[in-house]
């Protein structure tokens, strides 16, 4: 037998999965702290009575609407950003102007160290020039979601088909009509479909954002569990998973009725879609453009940015200043920061580990066409009495909400009661987080899963359970796989993250030596962890590639 | 003449898809052994039809029957079994594209596999004497370990097929075998069918886009027309006027 690259990878995966968790001292130390136990009860009690008092309640909705504000407004910049980075970043644009040059792959790279950096990390920096602004929380959210846009849809550009532009092309358009007349159309559906995704990522962020101090859920939510008001903090989750739910649920619908049923398309073998019809498509464009105006004028209201912060002298001076303290660079921490390396990429290892194996059994009950009346793997179809797969359903989406509404900070907060600080609890903490996002992308999968060969294998009395291991998992697994790869990069980045609370890895010394202003430090710190973003995702999108 | 039990019989049949109504009021048997073709312009109900005999789909009004058996009435096990007598081969294949041959072609023995057994196949393939004769038996052995997807439309076409050998099935429905077949395939897929057939004494029931074929390899045409059965005739009383007539266009009537 050969060794296919799937059981290569698989072997890889095993072996990097068994390395971190003898990293993170599984054999070897104490690892769970039961004294945190009876605090961790009265945590999850607070759950069935939370605060409702009127104005905890008023708070609640103060502090929601300003964390909408911030993913709105975030979305927004970013939205301008990554338009006119994909544009210039794509290799079609300058194609279109008969340009040979290899400026496009350029500013890609150019654009790819903002990417790598979190929001975190670039919210903590311009808190230290701006202060607890509203628009810290917005740039800190505009400047790498802007990268990852510019990058993702220079990448959809890339992929839509060229024959219709390079036609008009020949035929003597300009360029720039030529463009806008054929491939921003054919890529328009991708890249709104993307868009909402974004929206999605951007609640999360600013969620995040709030532990900084830029106020709003995250914030209400970090300040309750620091001071033990559990029923408050219960209130401000709810608020929370109301928030990501209805956002979550918009932005699928908004997706059907626009005819793209799966958020971020990663390029695999394409599944016949279902396309909807042309005319509705058409018809709803119009509710959308003054529907996200007025919200982004509402947003805006709200928060009430200092854009002019943004060019005063002030400004100027201390990012000068800041240029002027971090050079030259300090590599005398440089011994220290390799075992932290090698930490945060066990961390974000046993993080998708995680997740991929939570996400992935839950994404099963969380599909809504497997176990239910009429679905493929229903036992006894006709006989509608039973409701568990209707309550499996409700629970695990409950359950996924809930994982990838709370952000992975005060995840951390919560398993830090009954662990040790260490890796381990930080990857269980921004497991939990992106179980609920890779879950839920899992269950899209399934949803969107051409049913025929399932239905041909049914036709033939296999019973459900061979389905399932003929069918379903073989069909669904790339899927799966791709995803996880591609959340491994986000969770590398993430890591950064739980280590502001304490959990080990390079995230750890950045905070530190942010909020110590040891800046010469910091950008030697910042460098390792580019590098190791970048081998990450490297690995990731070798593994992608040859698994496709 | 003393008649076997039929195969399948159809009572009455009827199947609506919301307001449409795809199939009327179809009555009908099928004797073991005979080769039939189901024949009828796009829409007219044939596929519609063969997942009726296959019980994925149940009659919205009327009974099907199936080796004795009203399969409306069946619990889930028990359609299971017969439908494990029953092999589909598919008009747009339905092969699972990411496993390899070997899996996709054992698959047509999952209904006899046990899951422990099925499980450690995907890992070592189990029986692969039967799958690897069924693949020569269509003319592609030496595929048996290549993905799915790398094969070409003609030679998934035969996988399909060797499924349905390995399944070992009374009767065999095939949904337009030869639709996205070149013509020197197409013969050769048609002849694999009928020889299949009559050698091993099944039942086979295809559903054709080209008559010719209907007539040279089946022994029974059934026209269908509009959800409706226009002729079930032996081929030589199948007459061109018949068949225009079946072909017509609604707007012509
Ligand atoms: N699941 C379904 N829901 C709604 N309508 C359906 C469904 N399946 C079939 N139909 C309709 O029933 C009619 C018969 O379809 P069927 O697939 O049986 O035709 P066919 O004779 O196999 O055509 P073709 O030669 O194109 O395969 C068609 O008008 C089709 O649109
Ligand atoms: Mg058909």
């Amino acid at each position: 037998m050969t060794v296919t690259p799937s059981l290569k990878w698989g072997l890889i995966g095993l072996a990097a999965i068994v390395l971190s968790l003898a990293q993170a001292g599984l054999f070897q130390q104490d690892l769970f702290n039961l004294n945190g136990a009876p605090l961790l009860w009265k945590f999850i009690v607070a759950s069935v009575h939370p605060d409702f008092s009127p104005e905890l309640l008023q708070t609640t909705f103060n502090a929601t609407l300003t964390t909408l504000a911030y993913a709105v407004c975030g979305t927004f910049f970013s939205l301008i950003l990554g338009i006119i980075g994909g544009v210039l970043t794509s290799e079609v644009w300058w194609l279109s102007f008969g340009q040979p040059s290899r400026f496009w792959l350029l500013i890609r790279g150019f654009l790819a160290a903002p990417r790598a950096i979190h929001e975190l990390i670039w919210g903590l920096f311009f808190v230290n020039i701006w202060g607890l602004d509203p628009l810290t929380a917005i740039v800190a959210i505009t400047i790498p979601f802007g990268a990852i846009t510019a990058k993702v849809f220079s990448e959809i550009l890339d992929e839509t088909p060229r024959q219709p532009l390079l036609i008009l092309l020949n035929s003597g358009f300009s360029p720039l009509t030529a463009f806008f007349y054929s491939l921003l159309p054919q890529a328009f559906l991708n890249l709104l479909s993307y868009t909402f995704y974004r929206f999605e990522c951007s609640i999360r962020s600013a969620a995040v954002l709030g532990i900084i101090g830029a106020g709003g859920l995250g914030y209400e939510i970090f300040l309750s569990l620091q001071s033990l008001r559990y029923e408050q903090l219960w209130t401000f989750f709810y608020a929370l998973f109301i928030l990501n739910g209805l956002v979550d649920l918009s932005s699928a619908w908004l997706r059907r009725q626009l005819g793209c049923s799966s958020r971020l398309d990663l390029n695999l073998q394409q599944t016949k879609k279902k396309q909807a019809p042309k005319d509705i498509v058409r018809r709803r464009y119009f509710l959308l453009l003054p529907v996200s105006l007025a919200l982004l004028a509402l947003c805006f209201w709200v928060i009430n940015p200092d854009f002019s912060k943004l060019w005063a002298l002030r400004t100027q001076q201390l990012l000068g200043q800041f240029v002027r303290s971090a050079l030259p660079p300090d590599f005398s921490e440089v011994p220290r920061l390799i075992p932290q390396a090698i930490e945060t990429v066990s961390m974000s290892v046993l993080a998708i580990a995680f997740s991929a194996f939570g996400g992935l059994l839950l994404a099963f009950p969380a599909a809504n066409n497997f176990f239910l009346p009429g679905g493929l793997l229903n036992s006894n179809p006709g006989k509608s009495a039973n409701l568990l797969p209707q309550i499996m359903l409700l629970l695990s989406r409950a359950i996924l909400l809930m994982c990838r509404a709370i952000p992975a900070p005060i995840w951390a907060l919560v398993v830090l009661f009954v662990m040790f600080p260490g890796i381990l609890p930080g990857a269980i903490a921004l497991g939990l987080h992106n179980l609920g996002i890779l879950g839920r992308l899992m269950a899209e999968v399934i949803e969107n899963q051409d049913q025929r060969p399932l239905e041909a294998l049914k036709a033939q009395g296999t019973p459900n359970s061979l389905i399932f291991l003929y069918g379903v998992l073989p069909l669904t697994m790339p899927r799966f796989v791709a995803y996880s790869l591609y959340r491994w990069e986000v969770c590398m980045r993430e890591t950064v993250i739980v280590g502001l609370v304490g959990a080990g890895g390079l995230g750890r010394s950045l905070t530190e030596q942010l909020s110590s202003f040891d800046y010469r430090s910091l950008i030697v710190t910042l460098g390792g962890f580019l590098m190791l973003t970048f081998l990450v995702d490297w690995v990731s999108a070798t593994a992608r590639r040859s698994l496709r | 003449m003393d008649l076997p039990a039929p195969v399948f019989e159809l009572k009455h049949v009827s199947q609506q898809f919301g307001q449409f109504s795809a199939l009327t009021d179809i009555s009908l048997q099928i004797y073991p052994g005979e080769r039939v073709a189901l024949v009828g312009s796009s829409g007219a109900g044939k596929s519609t039809l063969l997942q009726l005999l296959n019980g994925t789909l149940r009659s919205t009004q009327g009974e099907v029957w199936a080796m004795g058996r009203n399969l409306s009435q069946l619990s889930s096990k028990r359609l299971r079994q017969i439908q494990q007598q029953i092999g589909t081969i598919y008009q747009q294949l339905h092969l699972v594209d990411n496993l390899r041959v070997i899996h996709n072609v054992n698959a047509g023995q999952l209904g006899r596999w046990s899951f422990l057994k099925a499980l450690t196949s995907l890992i070592v393939p189990l029986e692969t004497e039967t799958a690897i004769k069924a693949l020569s038996q269509v003319g592609i052995a030496e595929k048996v370990y290549e993905r799915t997807d790398r094969l070409s439309g003609g030679q998934q076409q035969r996988v399909a097929i060797a499924r349905v050998l390995v399944q070992n099935p009374i009767v065999i429905l095939a949904d337009e075998p030869i639709a996205s077949l070149d013509p020197e395939l197409s013969r050769e897929v048609m002849d694999l069918l009928r020889n299949l057939a009559q050698q091993t004494h099944r039942t086979l029931i295809v559903s054709l886009h080209d008559v010719d074929f209907a007539r040279s390899h089946c022994d029974r045409i059934i026209g269908l027309r509009q959800g409706k059965v226009l002729f079930d005739a032996a081929p030589h009383q199948v007459s061109p006027d018949l068949i225009a007539d079946l072909y017509r266009l609604e707007s012509h009537r």
